[in-house]
């Protein structure tokens, strides 16, 4: 590895992983001098249930939470404004996000806000400096986390927000909220953590630090995902694949945006759709190319996903095309255990023609939207990956 | 009405109690084993005169203090009484604590869960956990015991055992 040209690696969290370690929590925010947090989690039984098994983490501390549990895909910088409000009122010094997707991203904006002292959230942008320190952010993510919620990126509104500020300054991973309830949640949540972490790990510029995260996130994904979708409920794969997504999320930070990325955040932002399953659509076709392209290091896949053995065996010019194989079995097998749940197409997905309209239009706003909107087109049918 | 709650955190009784019965009765056996074992003995003497620590879990206990007063080991109850604690052994929650005292992890597997924090001098607060482990060897069953400690010490005489467990507890039953 050449390292001359020099890197840049940031891991802003600490990380609290394991049984009760949701327990140590009042005793975190004690030590970022917190004692009034504002916890944001999602609406609906899965939100009410985190907030449940938080609530009793907190037991005893003698602390009394602030509590919005109504996080919806609807939420926007509207809300986010009328929170800041309230949490100015209440006098809140610490967030806490629970669980995963807009939840996170509602709290990282929401403490952006608070923290600024914005006096109209609606007019925060992307560019908007950030000269102060920002209020401490917690997040414990539940099952179905996708690892964006360690990462330094905040998606609301149309906007996505991308500072270094905005990352957490600690990530609880606990047993209890692991535990999920769909083998499609847990598959979809795998497969996201995977697609960021693989084009981490690929990536050509050299990052040791990077290459470290994306391997374990890689390796945890490929040893716990197909346990977690056969039983959602099994705790050790569960919490591996947690922690595989929080890797995931601090190697994501450290890298460009992919394709995979792109293409899954577009379709979960404008159609709701977990950004694993349109990441597990896209993974063989977008690999199919980045081979044929030879610009990134392919080979590097082999290790984390064939295991040590494999890799020895395997002569250094045949891991970039066996880590490919490897991987299109991986999730041709998690296909065929979960059937119609984890579509091959976007025509199984459900997706009509106008809303890929509406996809093709963002994606051609992008300076890879050409490519883009290529692979939206191969995955629309299922058609199989493009020769030559 | 203000779509943010106030939730408050709430309480663990049957927990807290345990982990303060737990306390109080080890308290006493340390006072007691301070005066039956002569290896506790020999860690107290090594600590200096007026020495007190504390095991206790945040933020607000139960807790346990232990003082050294005219050579002689006492337990203090709860509360340090306005006295210098030299070394405090904190167990960061009630759960926490619940997990250790339970037996459902070994000291050592809770200080490397990041469980427990020491504020005080190291080698003191090592000679403390020498002590409290002799006296959980005394108190507890040895099939108890091997999971609260980080090695049963088989190599003890059996009449250092059966004396010991028959010293301590009586001493710990009467408060002398």
């Amino acid at each position: 590895m050449d390292l001359s040209a020099g890197f840049v690696f940031t891991c802003p969290f600490k990380t609290n992983s394991g049984n009760k370690a949701l327990s140590h929590l009042p005793v975190e925010l004690a030590g970022f001098n917190a004692a009034r947090p504002l916890v944001v989690a999602s609406a609906g039984t899965e939100g009410q249930k985190a907030v449940r098994i938080l609530k009793s983490a907190f037991g005893d501390s003698g602390m009394t939470l602030a509590l919005f549990d109504n996080v919806t895909q609807a939420a926007d910088l509207g809300l986010v404004d009328h929170l800041k409000n309230l949490c100015l009122e209440k006098k809140v010094d610490a967030v806490i996000a629970l669980g995963g997707g807009k939840a996170a991203d509602v709290a990282k904006v929401l403490n952006l806000a608070v923290s600024l002292k914005t006096p109209d959230a609606r007019q925060l942008l992307p560019e908007t400096p950030i000269r102060v320190r920002l209020l401490p952010l917690v997040v414990a993510p539940a099952a179905g986390a996708d690892g964006l919620e360690t990462s330094r990126f905040a998606h609301l509104g149309r906007k996505v927000f991308s500072s270094e500020s905005l990352a957490p300054v600690l990530a609880v991973l606990d047993p209890c909220l692991a535990k999920g309830k769909s083998s499609i949640g847990m598959a979809a949540a795998g497969l996201a953590a995977l697609g960021r972490a693989v084009e981490s790990h690929i990536q050509a510029d050299q990052n040791p630090f990077r290459k470290a995260y994306s391997f374990a996130a890689i390796r945890f994904v490929r040893e716990n995902l197909p346990a977690a979708v056969a039983d959602p409920g099994n705790r050790k794969a569960s919490l591996a694949l947690l922690n595989a997504a929080a890797m995931s999320g601090c190697a994501f930070s450290n890298a460009a945006a992919g394709r995979l990325h792109k293409l899954g955040q577009v379709f979960y932002d404008l159609l709701g759709i977990p950004q694993g399953v349109i990441m597990a659509m896209c993974l063989p076709h977008i690999l199919g190319d980045y081979l044929k392209e030879g610009q990134y290091d392919l080979a590097a896949l082999f290790q984390p996903l064939a295991g040590d053995d494999a890799f020895a065996r395997t002569p250094a010019g045949k891991r970039a095309e066996a880590a490919c194989d490897l991987l299109n079995r991986f999730l041709k097998e998690l296909q065929d255990a979960l059937g119609k749940d984890l579509p091959k197409s976007l025509a199984e997905a459900g997706v009509p023609g106008y809303r890929k309209e509406e996809i093709l239009d963002v994606l051609g706003a992008d300076e890879e939207g050409r490519y883009l909107c290529g692979i939206v087109e191969r995955v629309a049918n299922g058609r199989p990956e493009r020769k030559g | 009405m203000s779509i943010i709650k106030d939730v408050p955190s709430g309480t663990k009784p049957f927990k807290r109690a345990y982990v303060a019965i737990f306390l109080w009765f080890t308290g006493r056996a340390v006072q007691a084993a301070a005066r039956v074992d002569r290896e506790v003995k020999k860690e107290f003497d090594s600590l200096p005169e007026n020495f007190t620590f504390s095991l206790g879990c945040l933020p607000s206990g139960p807790r346990m203090v232990i003082g050294k007063e005219g050579g002689r080991v006492k337990y203090l109850g709860s509360d340090p009484k306005g006295r210098r604690v030299h070394v405090r052994l904190i167990i960061k929650s009630v759960d926490a604590a619940f997990l250790l005292l339970s037996f459902q992890e070994s000291t050592a597997l809770s200080t490397a869960r990041n469980r427990l924090m020491v504020d005080g001098e190291i080698p003191q607060a090592l000679s403390i956990i020498r002590v409290l482990n002799i006296v959980e060897v005394y108190l507890l069953p040895k099939i108890i015991a091997s999971l609260a400690v980080k090695r049963y010490p088989s190599w003890w005489s059996m009449g250092r055992k059966l004396g010991g467990r028959i010293g301590v507890y009586t001493r710990t039953l009467l408060g002398i």
